[in-house]
């Protein structure tokens, strides 16, 4: 079935390996400054790209482990909640007046969870109760969530789904699906959450910042991946209607709107039409590439454009996706595209191979890694969400991921056999016991 | 040139507060510069006892031209701004110039918003976004922020608004930001609902448009929400679309979008099925295969009933 190409396209595991100890292991050139306020984030993705390349044993002592598990505490903020970096750290000097510029963090909250369970900590001293309770108080009138609270309570930051996004995961790792109160903690307000997503659905069937803001790939993500976590998806036809208010509203066209992502308008010099009229060529169809006009359209450009072309879909082999409607393909998009048609269960609509093979040959990188767009240096962000969504595929010689989560299966695993969650969630009973425990046993061995 | 601030007369009563970055194993530490580090122990020890002063307003300003994602320096120089009673329009002054070399900052914004909310007045503002267009026409903060002020200053039944959008799409007919706050402008400004003479006059808009750029999906994507805001149904657009498709003449087709139009046309017609299937066909094989999947899986559906695609 696959083309003989498919065989050329290949990982290079081991480039990705080095390049991505080297951010491990030394320090990110000083270009990266502009990113210090989102170095959770960059831990975040170095240590769980190690886990997906199987490497992260293998990368850190023990001791280093343990290093690293306390640098991420040290970010754990009094009152709970985590600061993305040390930088709004006041040390000592830390009080009542002068905490409202070191507060707690939505993003660095919810890459530092992920961090500690990548590195197979059990989240014991996460102050998981005033995280929880901070949450609510994090969540507007309205059902968005923001980046910080003022000490007058105001929430800060922007309204559109990415916090959400953060939030619905925080809550999903402290307390899994429960709704309702949990331990004296009272819930979000879930349904308003989503109440707030659908009205950032767009007439194109994407999903925006806000009302009547255009479709984007990164708050359709977002946006679907917070309703996968608080399991407020549509049902499938064959599941029994439950009254509850869910999202997105109209999922064929969601699905229209994803699949049209896919995109053969590699860089932005495809974009240009020179005779602004569509005709020249296939290359300025935009996300309709190949589309070939057979009538009185096609120019003489047009003509001598195809003349000596080997096959009329030769350039179908790869196939990159873009975030908005008549955009370039980003390697970063291919992560925002294809993760919301997972969670909905249609992945298989999009056809994964040119994906692949356009990440592999085109922004995979000689020195490990993948940059955005073809020939562009690698970046921890590109690099990370180019390797998962490889590995969401299957590629042999990754790990399994789940990629809403931005963590590999097994690390998944020890999240949820941790006894303190497995109490919360009900999902403890004195059989189970033993093999959590001795679960937890090997982690800590490991 | 680096600015520094252990040499610095005016700073010589601060003592920097350095960065804790706990231990020896910190993750993603960052190669900084002098320059950096320094600026950001000064910025610590003034925020430590809430000093509210002009050095302060020049040591966020510093700060935020090397990491301009620091969320909470950006907190601190609006509580600065008010504390120390600096002129709005100064500020303004200050945030275009640092805007464009900032394109794709969230912070920067935010900020926006908090000032000219506090001045009540949009001046202007349109002259600005029109700079920030120039260098990036599809910039997704720009526009958001224009929807923002569309909203907060009721600009919504104001002709130039809808001008203006209407030029941006003259100049790109694929900018389908521009095709979006013309959603915003005219259904938006309707709360969502639109009346049957309106949707008339932005279904020809629209027309003409695609008419220009068949293959151009921005547009079937507008008029396919001014016909559901209008709710009036798709088969309005069925001799339309069959200017650029006809299943009947597979080798004249001059859109893929008319096509899919087309087949969701069909497929809602009595006894069309067929026409439908060969729409998605003609899709799938010949005018869009590197979607053949999704449309192969909209054929599937053709055969459930009662599933609209
Ligand atoms: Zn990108």
């Amino acid at each position: 079935m696959a083309p003989a190409s498919f065989e050329t396209s290949r990982l290079n595991h081991a480039r990705h390996v080095k390049y991505w100890r080297r951010n491990l292991k030394t320090l990110l050139p000083q270009y990266y400054t502009s990113n210090d306020s989102n170095r959770m984030l960059l831990a975040l993705f170095t240590v769980s790209a190690l886990d997906i390349l199987g490497d992260l044993d293998a990368a850190l002592s023990a001791e280093e482990r343990q290093d690293h598990i306390d640098w991420v505490y040290s970010c754990q903020v009094p009152e709970g909640g985590f600061r993305p970096w040390p930088g709004s750290d006041f040390g000592k000097l830390r009080n009542q007046e002068n905490k409202k510029w070191d507060p707690a963090h939505i993003p660095g909250t919810f890459f530092a969870l992920l961090t500690l369970v990548v590195l197979r900590d059990d989240l014991q001293k996460v102050k998981r109760r005033e995280i929880l309770e901070w949450l609510v108080k994090m969540q507007r009138p309205e059902g968005s969530f923001g980046e910080t609270l003022g000490s007058d309570g105001f929430v800060h930051g922007g309204h559109d789904s990415r916090f959400g996004y953060m939030a619905t995961a925080i809550r999903w790792i402290l307390r899994g699906n429960l709704e309702g109160s949990c331990e004296g903690v009272p819930d979000i307000d879930v349904d308003q959450f989503v109440t707030c997503v659908r009205a950032a659905e767009c007439y194109d069937g994407g999903i925006s910042e806000a009302p009547f803001s255009e479709a984007h790939g990164g708050f359709t993500c977002c946006a679907i991946a917070a309703l996968a976590f608080l399991d407020r998806l549509p049902l499938s036809p064959s599941q029994k209607p439950d009254r509850v208010i869910r999202g997105v509203s109209d999922v064929p066209k969601t699905l229209h709107w994803l699949v049209s992502r896919q995109t053969l308008t590699l860089d932005e010099d495809d974009g240009l039409d020179t005779y602004n009229d569509e005709t020249d060529s296939s290359e300025t169809c935009h996300d309709a590439h190949t589309f070939v006009k057979m009538g009185a359209y096609q120019s003489v450009q047009g003509n001598s454009n195809s003349k000596g072309r080997p096959h009329i879909h030769y350039e179908l082999e790869w196939v990159g996706m873009n975030g908005r409607c008549n955009k370039v393909a980003d390697t970063c998009y291919a992560y925002w595209s294809c993760v919301p048609l997972q969670l909905l269960g249609r992945l298989d609509i999009v056809d994964r191979q040119p994906i692949r093979k356009w990440l592999l040959d085109k922004t995979q990188h000689m020195v490990g890694g993948f940059g955005k767009v073809t020939g562009d240096p690698p970046d921890l962000y590109h690099s990370f969400l180019g390797l998962l969504v490889i590995a969401m595929f299957g590629e042999p010689g990754l790990e399994g991921v789940d990629p809403a989560l931005c963590i590999t299966n097994k690390a998944k695993k020890h999240l949820e056999s941790l006894s303190w969650r497995r109490r919360l969630t009900g999902m403890d009973d004195a059989q189970d016991e033993g093999i959590t425990l001795a679960a937890e046993r090997m982690h800590i061995q490991a | 040139m680096p600015k520094f601030y252990h040499d610095d007369e005016a700073w010589a009563d601060i003592a920097p507060l350095p960065q804790d970055d706990g231990g020896l194993h910190p993750l993603a530490a960052i190669s900084y510069s002098d320059e950096y580090s320094e600026a950001m122990g000064y910025l610590r020890a003034v925020m430590a006892k809430n000093e509210y002063s002009d050095r302060v307003l020049g040591l966020t300003e510093h700060i935020i031209s090397m990491n301009p994602a620091h969320y909470t320096v950006w907190l601190y120089r609006a509580n600065t701004i008010s504390e120390i009673g600096r002129p709005l329009q100064d500020e303004i002054a200050w945030l275009n110039p640092t805007a464009l070399k900032h394109m794709k900052n969230y912070q920067i914004w935010h900020h926006r918003h908090t000032i000219i909310d506090a001045l009540g007045s949009a001046d202007g503002e349109a002259e600005f976004i029109s700079s920030m267009l120039e260098k990036d026409s599809k910039n997704y903060h720009v526009w958001s922020y224009r929807q923002w002020l569309v909203k907060r200053f009721d600009l919504f039944d104001k002709p130039e608004e809808l001008e203006w959008t209407h030029s941006m799409i003259e100049s790109d007919v694929r900018n389908n930001s521009a095709w979006n706050h013309r959603y915003y402008i005219v259904v938006g400004g309707r709360e969502g609902k639109l009346s049957v003479e309106l949707a008339k006059q932005e279904i020809g808009y629209t027309q003409a448009a695609i008419r220009k750029a068949p293959q151009n999906q921005s547009p079937w994507n507008y008029i396919l929400g001014i016909l559901r805001a209008a709710e009036l149904p798709k088969s309005t657009l069925k001799d339309f679309t069959c200017e650029f498709a006809d299943v009947q003449r597979p080798e004249e087709v001059y859109s893929s979008h008319a096509l899919d139009i087309l087949a969701d046309i069909y497929a809602e017609e009595e006894n069309s099925k067929e026409n439908a299937a060969k729409a998605l066909e003609l899709l799938a094989t010949k005018y869009d295969p590197i979607r053949a999947n999704y449309w192969n899986y909209r054929k599937g559906l053709l055969d459930q009933p009662n599933i609209a695609a």
